[in-house]
């Protein structure tokens, strides 16, 4: 079993992906960061735009991923706004495939 | 202020209050609209493709005026209305302020609309003032409700602006329909009431406002009350929402802040003067006509800046449609200022571009946005109802998988090119052609129900699939 860190907590938010655009919220940026503590998994993470629509089903979404990893017992979600998101911070595959130089 | 979520067993995750789209009402309220809105258009298409003489004759008869109302408030405003109470909590960070009376407003809209398209028909306008009276309380409902909840706007910006001005216009328009419909009304029996009678009082101000409304042009205050509506309501709208929605869809952003704002208030300020100068029949239209042009034309570059920043390569065929209509709202503006000329001759063919003037605004702007900006709020109503909940524990369909893009394309150009026959029948005064246009438009329509069937049957067969764990990014572009 892998070690719970911040890159299998990615690959897990992976899963998680938004039905607009169609591309996962870790290459999309929106996740700022990711632990796990004492079994306490904690996810900073952000939105294209304030008044997403999809809000409320991408943070529950981050978090029933979250709570169905082995070894976490407790999940916390943290939408913030500062800093804001831009599509700079989509990952360089992502880009390639949405045609961003 | 960031939002925290957290502590909750996995298997029932509730909504949470203050996030996004918990904000938005139950799912049934923006649909009822949405259908109704959709029927009454397949109802006025129909109207026109059994009478094409309708389009292809001067625009002032009973048959014209009901069929207008059937289109402007049976399907755009219906549409509009419902769209509001679904994007207006979720784009503004509030909750609408009564569902309940949504629904009751929905009552009134349909009875209104229903009876006063039919009253237009027989042209018994004292009908059509008491079913219009019907339709102006429930705008009155539909604008408290929006109202109320634009109050409770955290952030005020330029789209709650916009969405306000609209609002105040719809109003503006409402009463100078109602005010047209009282001038053609008489009124012997307020001389024989007796001045106890409570009916008394209302009566004889309905004989105030007819006499005030007789002493200018009929024409022009008709003129006037359709600018208010479709410029002033819809358009605005468009304005108004679109600063939200195109920069969202396209992960742009708006790229100046202040030539958006200009773009709003040119036109607020062109419609104040446009419906004075309209109504009064005077020369100085074609200022304001110039003006409302100059407000449109800020509004596009602001767009067109807003498309040429995008982020996402390919522009979906839902915002096709609505890019499309841009492009047609830019060419009406000029039309409206041609027209507006005092210079123009009095022709029949210059007569029949006021037709096409308005046919093109009500069916091409208009409906091509509604249907494109459908192609949105349709999949997201579908989407968040059925799969909302399944996000992280199955894998669910995006957006762009709950409709056939192929029908989507086809309905596009159906559209299109309905829309340019039969402008062209209207404008040359042929039926045959009329008729031929409307009935691309229809097939449109009909490509357009298969595609709302394939989203709506998500509602009974949600498509789930097991989840699959993605390493590597998705590069999927609806």
């Amino acid at each position: 079993m892998n070690p719970l860190n911040e890159s299998t907590l990615r690959d897990a938010l992976r899963a998680v992906v938004d039905p607009e655009i169609g591309l996962n919220i870790v290459d999309l940026g929106l996740v700022y960061s990711a632990a796990v503590r004492d079994g306490v998994a904690s996810v900073t993470m952000t939105l294209t735009t304030q008044g997403c629509p999809m809000h409320e089903s991408l943070v529950e979404g981050v978090r029933t991923v979250l709570l169905g990893l082995p070894g976490v017992t407790d999940a916390e979600v943290e939408v913030v706004w500062d800093p804001p998101w831009h599509p700079s911070m989509i990952s360089e595959s992502a880009k390639a495939g949405l045609g961003i130089a | 202020m960031p939002a925290k979520a957290g502590k909750r067993p996995a298997k029932a995750p509730a909504p949470s209050p203050g996030l996004a789209s918990a904000l938005a009402p139950s799912v049934t309220l923006p649909l009822r609209f949405v259908l109704t809105g959709v029927l009454s258009l397949v109802a006025g298409l129909v109207l026109l493709a059994a009478r094409p003489d309708i389009l292809a004759s001067y625009h002032y008869n009973q048959y014209v005026v009901a069929a207008t109302h059937l289109f402007v408030l049976g399907f755009i405003c219906t549409i509009v209305m419902g769209a509001m109470y679904q994007l207006v909590p979720v784009a503004l960070e509030t909750r609408l302020f009564s569902e309940r009376l949504a629904r009751w407003q929905f009552v009134f809209h349909v009875i209104g609309v229903a009876g006063m398209v039919w009253m237009f028909w027989r042209w018994d306008l004292k009908q059509v003032g008491h079913f219009g009276s019907v339709v102006g309380v429930g705008v009155a409902l539909f604008a408290y409700n929006l109202g109320r909840t634009l109050r409770r706007v955290p952030h005020w910006n330029l789209v709650a602006t916009g969405i306000t001005s609209a609002l105040g216009w719809l109003s503006a328009a409402v009463l100078a329909g109602l005010a047209v419909a009282a001038a053609k009304c008489t009124y012997e029996s307020a001389e024989t009431l007796p001045s106890t009678n409570p009916l008394w009082a209302a009566l004889k101000a309905l004989q105030g406002t007819a006499n005030f409304v007789n002493r200018f042009d009929a024409l022009g205050v008709m003129h006037a009350h359709a600018h208010l509506g479709v410029v002033g309501f819809f358009v605005m709208m468009i304005v108004a929402v679109s600063y939200k929605l195109a920069p969202m869809f396209l992960l742009s952003e708006i790229q100046n802040e202040r030539r958006a704002r200009l773009g709003l208030w040119l036109l607020n300020a062109a419609l104040t003067g446009l419906f004075f100068t309209i109504t009064l029949r005077s020369p100085w239209q074609a200022a304001f006509a110039l003006l409302t042009a100059a407000g449109v034309g800020v509004y596009l570059v602001e767009m067109r800046a807003i498309v040429r920043a995008r982020k996402r390569r390919t522009i979906d065929w839902g915002l096709r449609y609505f890019l499309t209509a841009l492009g047609l709202l830019g060419f009406l503006a000029v039309l409206g200022v041609v027209l507006a000329l005092p210079v123009l001759p009095a022709t029949e063919f210059t007569a029949q571009l006021e037709t096409v003037y308005g046919f093109l605004g009500i069916v091409g702007v208009v409906s091509f946005t509604i249907l494109g900006f459908l192609y949105k709020i349709v999949p997201f109503i579908v989407w968040y109802h059925s799969y909302s909940r399944q996000v992280g524990r199955h894998k669910v369909p995006s957006l762009a998988d709950l409709y056939s893009e192929r029908l989507q394309v086809i309905g596009y150009w159906l559209f299109l090119i309905g829309l340019t026959v039969a402008a062209t029948g209207a404008a040359t005064l042929r039926e045959a052609v009329v008729r031929v246009g409307i009935l691309l438009l229809l097939a449109s329509l009909g490509v357009f129900a298969a595609n709302l069937a394939k989203m709506l049957r998500h509602f009974l067969r949600p498509q789930l699939a097991p989840l699959v764990p993605a390493r590597q990014p998705e590069l999927k572009t609806p």
